[in-house]
């Protein structure tokens, strides 16, 4: 009976371990997500992210460093999973400040036309 | 008996297994928000147009997480695709957004043109009718273009001889200058005085000045305010006949008005 214990405790070890392998192998550095996640915070920038969603930028921005530093550890997936969030994040701020920008010009744009239309009619 | 537990520690540790990696429910709040995202543009004309390929990319990402889900994998992975899955959405959904501004900014630039064009041509249109119409209304004035502008001469039909008061016909023709002056806010005039050369310098003087006083009074009377009219008295100076004859002197008996431009300004003598 006792030398069945250990045989059960084997097991289950080995269990643990595969399932920790499972969830967490250490895999590739993830060193072209780095570059786009970065090429995507430079476009959001670009795009005046700074200014209309500095909020998203900067978790982005956060991401990005968190990332860095899990390399510096080995931790490949968790990095990698954190640079492809970063990414997307930076594509949101940078799309939402283009609308943003885009519905200001839209408002200036009316109100232009709205001042010269007055004018015509003030002249007629 | 040995297999048995061998068997169990298996089971024991595919369980482990099972429990490590999958802890979710078959329920994930973020799949259900990426899949509510992606629902609602996915069938968005705008963006087909203009977000597809963020548009493919939420798909893909749906899809791993909603597969992801039904293997009961790891939540931080389901998790993971889901988030991926709805920031794709969000982004075609905005580059949607940003394309149809841009199509509103396009047709506004458009409408903005037209509207300089109308302008302009509305501007020259407009100069055009008040120059026909100012024509218009010195022809009715009788007033002549000279070199010191345009100058309305009244005759001495408009006072008796040596007098100074206006004459009722004298008063029409000061009402349509009066009328004029209403319509033209910006003009000025100078009421200008002259007599013949019979009597003497000093009383033509006054008379003149008389003359001119009489054409002012007239043209306040009729509701023009009196700083837009000067007045002048000239005496005998600048005839336009010879003193010499009766017709000669009747023409030399007279006011002339002179217009201002439209900035106000009177040609001196």
């Amino acid at each position: 009976m006792n030398r069945h214990i250990p045989m059960l405790y084997i097991a289950g070890i080995t269990g643990i371990a595969l399932s920790i392998g499972g969830c967490a192998s250490p895999g590739e550095r993830p060193d072209s997500d780095l570059q786009s996640a970065e090429s995507a915070l430079q476009q959001a920038v670009a795009a005046d992210a700074r200014e209309f969603e500095p909020v998203l930028l900067n978790n982005a921005q956060n991401k990005v460093a968190d990332a860095k530093s899990l390399i510096e550890q080995e931790k490949y997936r968790d990095a990698e999973r954190l640079l492809e969030q970063a990414s997307v994040d930076a594509q949101l701020a940078g799309a939402r400040s283009e609308t943003a920008k885009a519905k200001h010009a839209v408002e200036e744009i009316n109100s232009n036309i709205e001042s010269l239309r007055k004018q015509i009619h003030q002249s007629q | 008996m040995n297999k048995c537990n061998i068997t169990l520690g298996i089971a024991v540790s595919m369980s482990v297994l099972v429990a490590g990696c999958a802890t979710s429910q078959p329920d994930n709040a973020m799949v259900n928000e990426a899949r509510a995202s992606y629902a609602k543009i996915k069938d968005d004309p705008d963006v087909a147009r203009s977000g597809d390929r963020q548009l493919r990319s939420a798909r893909d990402e749906l899809n791993r997480a909603e597969s992801l889900l039904a293997d009961g994998d790891d939540t931080v992975r389901i998790e993971h695709a889901a988030y991926l899955a709805n920031r794709h959405a969000q982004i075609a959904s905005e580059q949607a957004e940003r394309a149809k501004l841009q199509a509103q900014i396009d047709s506004a630039e458009e409408r903005r043109r037209e509207l300089m064009l109308d302008q302009r041509s509305g501007e020259a249109e407009q100069a055009r009718r008040e120059a026909d119409m100012l024509r218009k209304r010195m022809e009715e004035l009788q007033a002549e273009r000279t070199d010191r502008g345009m100058v309305l001469t009244l005759g001495d039909v408009l006072f008796d001889l040596n007098k100074a008061d206006l004459k009722a016909s004298g008063e029409k023709t000061i009402g349509r200058l009066a009328q004029f002056m209403r319509e033209y806010e910006d003009r000025k005039v100078r009421v200008e005085g002259y007599t013949d050369s019979t009597g003497n310098d000093s009383y033509n003087q006054q008379l003149s000045e008389r003359r001119a006083l009489a054409v002012r009074d007239e043209l306040v009377a009729q509701g023009v305010e009196g700083r837009r009219v000067e007045i002048q008295g000239y005496g005998e100076q600048f005839p336009v006949a010879s003193n010499d004859t009766s017709t000669g002197r009747q023409q030399n008996r007279r006011v002339e008005i002179v217009i201002s431009d439209k900035d106000g300004n009177i040609e001196a003598r």
